[in-house]
């Protein structure tokens, strides 16, 4: 019943597809090999996307993004995707906003946004779908964004073009407010760090149901009453170098009670800030810093877990080829004297991307992530350092309007 | 050696030949407003030939010689405006097609010419009127990294430079104002005018070098799906 419910939403999507000034439909397959504990989208915890039961042929991402003018200065833009694994909903949307793109005037420009989206924070993943284009497998930073942090709210930028005008550079501040992200910081806290590609959609669960650690994380959930802000900085060095500067706090009353999902809000704040150059030559060189902290308060207890996650990358492009290597580090801190979810660790990511045309992109990307972490010993029996090796071979397809 | 009798009779003849182009070229442009060759030389702050730099030459003498408006076309193909630089006289119009599937929102917030349009395909413009002399810096709404230029001049004479850094016309003899401008030129135009007199000689020559270096080329063979 449900399914046949369906049928007419998917040809109107697809109608719309069709339609629609900008589309893309990407197919990513991939051939795997993990010699990790069980994954945390399996129930279990682990620093990466795949565990070992997991090995063989998977399905990475089949993404179906749309754009669509709205008038001269409206545009609405829609990404959904499928990870083919057990969420509680087989597809969903990881980003979904309005637009509101006035032209530049007097040297400055204004950008609004209005819908669902990610925060200002990323470096590496500026491709299309939020991905990266030097790997498979986001930073830790970007991973944690991909799992439960997410923009539901609004938006506004506004840059100053000093480029357009003689000069070497321009300027931009962004502020945010939001709210549905009473659930950030439940997988810092449980889990720790994980090097991923899994963008959570709105209304998607973090895990198999009942999983022992994030019990029922659905994080873009709003039941406290209080609204998130974040405020940012930008400057840009020609188009050689970006640095990005951004205050996010989603003031969540860490006492407010989610009774549909018996989950409690997470009151998470952090600073990140990064840099990301540019040479004619190909190379690329991004590092990246996050600082936070994330608590909650169940029946008169201030439980509170610091973190911070740091990553520095090169890339050089050859022709087609994109090679590329990542370091990360990650700390997870907690004041519970036991330790319950404290984590350390560290993970270098080498990857190797082709790119014959627009269509068709390879990926070879090894993965190695070392860590430390309480949950895994304390909830799983497991040793509690663990070096967990993940090997991938990724062909995606993508076509439609918007490729190119 | 003598040169032969009839290599003498041929310089006569050249001789002969040459005298009346003078003396057509003297009718032709009366008073002392015969024609001469101006060669600008352009070097980058490290000497070596600056190619694309735009080179003007204002007459300071005798009454201000306009050029004649044009028609321009300035296109918009892979996402970049074609062509890039475009010099056009005052007054000139310039039609602003797409050749891309996508729609282009182009606009300029220079003080030359303020304007903003929205280029859908298949859906003509009629052509932009620039009355104004300066630089137009052009973006799209819609596409950050394009950029483009106009530049809208009131000089008689205006070019751009070769390979070798060279720009060459035939220009009526005078003092002339020599600006240069390079879309990545650093230096102030102002601190780079010259002024030239055009006298007596068939020639008259100027090398002009950048104080400061250029700004980087824009990156090349960046996807246009990033940054989106």
């Amino acid at each position: 019943m449900r399914r046949a419910a369906l049928l007419p939403l998917a040809w109107l999507a697809l109608a719309a597809t069709a339609r629609a000034d900008g589309w893309e439909l990407d197919l990513d397959g991939r051939l795997v090999s993990s010699d990790a504990n069980p994954s945390y989208t399996q129930g279990g915890v682990s620093g990466v996307r795949y565990d070992q039961d997991q090995s063989g042929l998977r399905l990475g991402r089949v993404r179906l993004a749309l754009s669509e003018p709205l008038g001269e200065l409206w545009s609405v833009h829609l990404d959904a995707s499928a990870w083919g694994d057990h969420d509680r909903i087989p597809a969903g949307l990881t980003e979904a906003y309005l637009q509101f793109r006035p032209y530049p005037f007097a040297g400055y420009r204004l950008r609004v946004k209005a819908g669902a989206f990610y925060p200002p924070v990323s470096l590496e993943n500026r491709a299309a779908g939020w991905e990266s284009p030097y790997s498979l497998s986001y930073s830790a930073i970007d991973s944690w964004l991909a799992i439960e942090v997410r923009t539901i709210g609004v938006e506004a930028s506004l840059d100053w073009l000093g480029r357009r005008q003689g000069h070497d550079f321009d300027l931009g501040a962004t502020g945010g407010v939001f709210g549905w992200n009473e659930g950030a910081g439940t997988f810092i806290a449980g889990d720790g760090f994980t090097l991923t590609d899994r963008q959570t959609p709105y209304g998607g669960r973090v895990g198999l149901p009942g999983d022992p650690v994030l019990k029922n994380l659905e994080p873009f959930r709003e039941f406290d009453g209080r609204a998130g802000v974040y405020g940012g900085l930008e400057l840009r060095w020609l188009d050689r170098v970006v640095v990005r500067a951004l205050r996010y706090d989603n003031r969540a009353d860490p006492t407010a009670m989610d009774h549909a999902t018996d989950s409690i809000a997470w009151e998470t704040s952090f600073n990140s800030v990064g840099l990301r150059a540019e040479s004619a030559n190909g190379w690329t060189a991004i590092a990246q810093g996050l600082q936070g902290n994330t608590a909650i308060e169940p029946g008169g207890f201030y439980l509170t877990w610091p973190f911070k996650a740091e990553y520095a990358l090169v890339a050089k492009q050859l022709g087609r080829h994109m090679l590329s290597l990542r370091y990360d580090r990650f700390e997870v801190d907690s004041n519970i004297p036991a330790g319950d979810g404290t984590e350390t660790g560290h993970a270098w990511t080498a990857a190797w991307v082709y790119t014959p045309n627009e269509h068709w992109r390879l990926t070879l990307e090894w993965l190695r992530v070392t860590s430390s972490s309480y949950y895994r010993n304390d909830v799983f029996g497991l040793a509690v350092l663990a070096s967990e090796t993940q090997l991938q071979l990724a062909v995606r397809y993508a076509f439609g309007s918007a490729v190119r | 050696m003598r040169p032969s009798a009839r290599a003498r009779n041929h310089r006569t003849a050249f001789r002969a030949l040459g005298g009346l182009a003078a003396l057509l070229c003297a009718l032709a442009a009366p008073g002392n407003a015969r024609a001469a060759t101006l060669v600008i030389t352009v070097q980058a702050s490290d000497g070596r030939p600056l190619q694309g730099a735009l080179v003007t030459a204002h007459a300071l003498d005798g009454p201000a010689r306009k050029p004649q408006p044009i028609k321009a076309v300035m296109d918009q193909v892979n996402r970049a405006f074609a062509p890039d630089l475009l010099v056009i006289p005052v007054g000139s119009t310039v039609t602003f097609p797409n050749s891309d599937s996508v729609s282009h929102q182009i606009y300029s917030f220079s003080p030359a010419k303020r304007f903003q349009l929205p280029l859908y395909r298949g859906n003509p413009n009629p052509p932009v009127h620039f009355d104004q002399a300066g630089v137009v810096t052009l973006g799209c709404n819609i596409h950050d990294e394009m950029v483009g230029y106009l530049v809208v001049t009131d000089a008689p004479y205006y070019g751009r430079t070769d390979t070798r850094g060279a720009w060459s016309n035939e220009v009526v003899r005078g003092r002339y104002r020599i600006t240069i401008w390079h879309p990545r030129m650093r230096d102030e135009p102002g601190d780079l005018e010259r002024e030239l007199t055009v006298g007596e000689s068939d020639h008259a020559e100027l090398t002009l070098r950048l104080a400061k270096p250029l700004t980087p080329a824009p990156l090349a063979d960046r996807p246009h799906s990033w940054d989106y």
